[in-house]
């Protein structure tokens, strides 16, 4: 049988707040005895919710005893009748209690019956509240109490005491009426801090209904429910821990930022940081290097015999991904061939040509391998800025071109004709292939409620694959680095918004419809990638798919990147 | 029946303090009050009487509190009590579930007494006594606040019980580093006495480890008028009337106290024998007229070859445990401190 919740937050704790700040008894300590003052109220009773004087205790006492007696002799209704009355009389204050008990059951001949004892229910009292049973609604003054003081009247011919009204004070704490009889407003103060706990799973749970439901809401525009929700998020996400935490709190920041229109924080801009963060993200988790590791794979077999190369590589950042084909390309059988790379990136914030920097170190690299190396960096904001011309193309007889692109062609999606202009280019260099890897899932879909419940899961899942990771400083910037993303996504509209993920199939379309073939990653790659995995934690957790002639990296179930390789196709 | 009932009183009170006498007298008359001849319970009037106080994540001589859903289906709440962090800030709402810090830190589910019908777990009485465990050793308590009779039967205290022996040891936060396990010690006063053995035995065929059992004045019964329920019939705030009335409000309807659940050791109970049933700290208070179901009851689990600690208070009286104002409560802390100490080393 289900209880009533209520029930746990009782309606008498007004009076019996244990959690004061006044002194509290001693809890062991066998010589401490109570040395208490005769005016004060016996500690001991207090801290249980009842309120007696010391100085009264055997007056109490004697009162039970009485009681006690009478209550033998009486009959079994007067009894019941007993039972109804007392909610009238504050428990926790014994001594008036019994006292009213005592005359409920052996009413002084002097007055014509308790009533007198208490004008204020006086009022709305008359004999029809007495018919024994259970308790019943107490109408008029009693319920209702808000001032601190209340009074006893007393018929002064009687021996009942004139109770003053109870000095807020001489209670522990709470400012809701001292002596309230029946039901107690309940208020609590700063030093009581009471809390009820849901699981926390329950938590997760509604965490992800108040996600959809912010989302929903700023999707209709309802910003006022929506900035509700978002508060209610933070303070679930709080309640949550590990990777569930961390998504939720980006998420919320991100929902937040497109509800009050903020402006991403400046570090969207700040391409350096970028570049920084990605380097975190290659070393705490498999992802980048399953990228580099699989796209290099085609890029070698499709310079296979070639004596002159060439990759231009979209997505030069630091240029973690050629030191690896570089040295595969200096152990291929026959010697390696001369190896060019064109390396374009954005623009750094200090105008600094880091781009030429990484050309050098890479230049040291190649000079210890013995490969003929040359390079040239190119900035530029978009890569629909790039001409074919700029990039200086030999005649296909002599080199073989590569074109690699790892997580940058969805950020041509938000500009009209960005990804044509790019695909036009890339035709003309005439590439032997297309190397291309990209976030696998929708998240550029035209409904903001889609958009946002496929990238919630995507990024609970990549995040949940990092948990696995040792904490570290990599991790965190890791974090930062998927969160900039997550905001770019939730909180940015238009050309502003280039996290534009789309999955293999629609890529595949995209691809197909302008001009492109696949071009399979031999099983070679599959075994290589599955291999490399392995030296992630034991590969626990991740798996690597083929798909089409492409290798997908999940996590579990959920493939999370794709690389793929194309070429021309036979048409051109 | 008058002149014997005031040489009772009187008697009652050389043996406890004044205030002890007044505490458990008002009990007694309330209980009087709400206890139906025809077996219903005036619940509401309960409600009313029970001094309550809320659960406090703010720290109060070193500790704090918080209370947990426990299972939505049957609202089975319980309040949880945690010593202070050091640095004695107030936890914030993510530190309530931090994870407890030492090697070995035990967990006590406690079980508020109340005679199955009574009290909760956020009763004064009770709420104050959890304070007082977890301020001894540094322990975390959790107080089940189990389903009550006579609305709800056996086995539902059990089942309740049950369901939070296995709440809190699936709890991550809860697990001491040594071993990442929770080490839980089950513990109760009067019925709450009764329901840790029970869920104790649960525990023992399902698999679930339980250190160790600390029953303080353990409700136990059986049809048969014990030598201690004639003497003391009365003579110290319990009658052997009510303690009837209390059973037949739990057990089930038509069962009579042969049921298992009233008498552990009775014809119809299931021998404990070869179990690895956990050790025992039974205290009994001299005073109480069930003292002797209470020795059978470790009679019991020595007979089946349980090892049991049997702590025997001459002059203690029912619910001497409440207030810290006389030695037995004394004694009986440090017996408890001892008894969970034991398994921390």
């Amino acid at each position: 049988m289900k209880r009533d919740l209520h029930q746990f937050q009782g309606p008498n704790h007004g009076t019996s707040i244990a959690g004061s700040s006044t002194s509290s008894p001693a809890v062991f300590g066998k010589d401490k005895m109570m040395m208490v003052k005769e005016e004060e109220d016996d500690e001991l009773l207090g801290v249980l919710g009842y309120k007696v004087r010391s100085s009264e205790m055997a007056e109490v006492a004697l009162k039970l005893e009485q009681l006690e007696t009478m209550m033998g002799n009486a009959q079994e209704d007067g009894l019941a009748h007993l039972a109804t009355d007392t909610v009238h009389y504050n428990p926790a204050e014994l001594y008036s209690w019994l006292d009213n008990m005592l005359t409920e059951l052996n009413p002084p001949a002097a007055t014509t019956g308790s009533n007198a004892l208490n004008p204020e229910i006086n009022n709305n009292n008359n004999n029809s509240f007495f018919t024994g049973g259970d308790l019943k609604a107490i109408p008029g003054n009693a319920v209702c109490r808000r001032s601190n003081q209340f009074a006893f009247a007393v018929d002064s011919s009687s021996n009942k005491r004139l109770k003053p009204s109870s000095s807020p004070d001489s209670m522990v704490t709470s400012p809701s009426p001292a002596g309230v009889i029946g039901t107690t407003v309940t208020t609590v103060t700063e030093s009581t801090r009471p809390l009820i706990l849901v699981d926390s799973q329950d938590n997760g749970v509604r965490l992800v209904h108040a996600l959809m439901a912010c989302a929903e809401a700023v999707q209709s525009s309802n910003l006022t429910l929506a900035e509700a929700l978002v508060k209610q998020i933070g303070f679930l996400a709080v309640s949550q821990a590990g990777a569930m935490r961390k998504v939720a709190t980006y998420f919320a920041e991100a929902l937040a930022r497109r509800i009050y229109r903020l402006s991403p924080p400046q570090t969207q801009i700040d391409h350096s940081l970028s570049d920084t963060l990605q380097m975190h993200f290659y070393e705490t988790c498999p992802y980048l290097k399953f990228a580099h590791f699989t796209a290099n794979q085609a890029i070698l077999e499709a310079f296979e015999g070639k004596k002159r190369v060439h990759v231009i590589d979209f997505s030069m950042n630091q240029g973690l991904q050629w030191p690896a084909l570089m040295q595969a390309l200096a152990l291929r059988e026959g010697g390696p061939p001369s190896f060019r790379l064109t390396g374009i990136g954005p623009p750094a914030a200090d105008n600094s040509d880091h781009l030429h920097e990484v050309g050098c170190k890479l230049a040291q690299l190649a000079e210890a391998i013995h490969v003929e190396f040359e390079y040239r960096g190119f900035v530029a904001n978009s890569l629909a800025d790039l001409d074919a011309s700029m990039l200086e193309l030999r005649p296909s007889e002599t080199e073989a071109v590569a074109v690699n692109s790892v997580f940058e062609l969805h950020k041509l999606l938000g500009r009209t004709g960005g990804i044509e202009k790019v695909f036009g280019v890339v035709k003309q260099i005439k590439p032997v292939i297309f190397t291309v890897v990209e976030q696998e899932s929708n998240h550029n879909g035209p409904v903001f409620l889609d958009r946002f419940t496929e990238s919630l899961h995507y990024y609970s899942t990549l995040f949940d694959s990092l948990e696995g990771a040792p904490s570290s400083q990599d991790k965190v910037m890791s974090e930062v680095y998927l969160g900039k993303q997550i905001c770019n996504l939730v909180a940015c509209e238009g050309p502003d918004r280039v996290e534009r993920h789309e999955t293999l199939s629609q890529w595949s379309n995209r691809f197909g419809s302008s001009g492109f073939a696949p071009a399979h990653l031999g099983s070679n790659a599959f075994k290589q990638a599955s291999t490399l995995l392995a030296l992630f934690n034991g590969g626990e957790g991740y798996r690597v798919e083929k798909n089409n002639g492409c290798l997908m990296l999940s996590w579990h179930t959920r493939p999370l990147i794709t690389t793929s390789a194309w070429k021309l196709s036979a048409v051109h | 029946m008058a002149g014997s009932d005031q040489v009772n009183l009187i008697e009652s009170k050389t043996v406890v303090p004044l205030n002890t006498w007044v505490l458990i007298s008002n009990f007694k008359l309330a209980y009087n009050l709400l206890r139906r001849p025809d077996g219903t319970f005036n619940r509401h009037l309960a409600e009313f009487l029970d001094r309550k106080v809320p659960a406090n994540a703010n720290p109060v001589n070193g500790v704090f509190s918080f209370d947990v859903i426990m299972d939505r289906q049957t609202n089975l709440l319980s309040r949880v009590y945690r010593p202070a962090y050091a640095g004695g800030d107030p936890p914030s709402f993510t530190d309530l579930q931090k994870p407890v810090d030492g090697e070995v830190v035990p967990v006590i589910v406690f079980f508020h007494g109340g005679s199955f019908v009574h009290s909760s777990a956020n009763s004064a009485i009770y709420d104050t006594l959890c304070r007082r465990l977890v301020g001894l050793c540094g322990f975390v308590v959790v107080s089940v606040n189990y389903r009550r009779a006579p609305e709800n039967r056996y086995p539902c205290a059990y089942d309740d019980g049950w369901t939070a022996l296995n709440w809190v040891n699936s709890r991550p936060w809860l697990q001491s580093k040594k071993d990442s396990k929770v080490h839980i010690f089950l513990a109760g006063d009067s019925s709450g006495g009764n329901i840790a053995h029970n869920v104790a035995v649960r525990a023992v065929e399902s698999g679930i480890g339980v250190l160790g059992n600390i029953l303080l004045n353990p409700m136990f019964g059986g049809t048969e008028r014990t030598e201690s329920e004639t003497r003391l019939d009365g003579k110290y705030f319990v009658t052997v009337r009510d303690r009837d009335w209390y059973w037949r409000a739990f057990l089930p309807e038509g069962e009579d106290r042969e049921h298992p659940a009233c008498s552990p050791f009775g014809p119809k109970s299931k021998s404990l024998e070869g179990l690895s049933f956990p050790k025992s700290l039974v205290v009994v208070a001299g005073l109480d007229l069930i003292q002797d179901w209470q020795l059978k009851y470790a009679e019991g689990l020595k007979r089946a070859g349980q090892e049991v600690k049997l702590l025997y208070l001459d002059q203690a009286t029912i619910g001497f445990y409440l207030l810290p104002n006389n030695n037995h409560f004394h004694t009986v802390m440090e017996e408890i401190a001892a008894f969970v100490n034991a398994e921390c080393q």
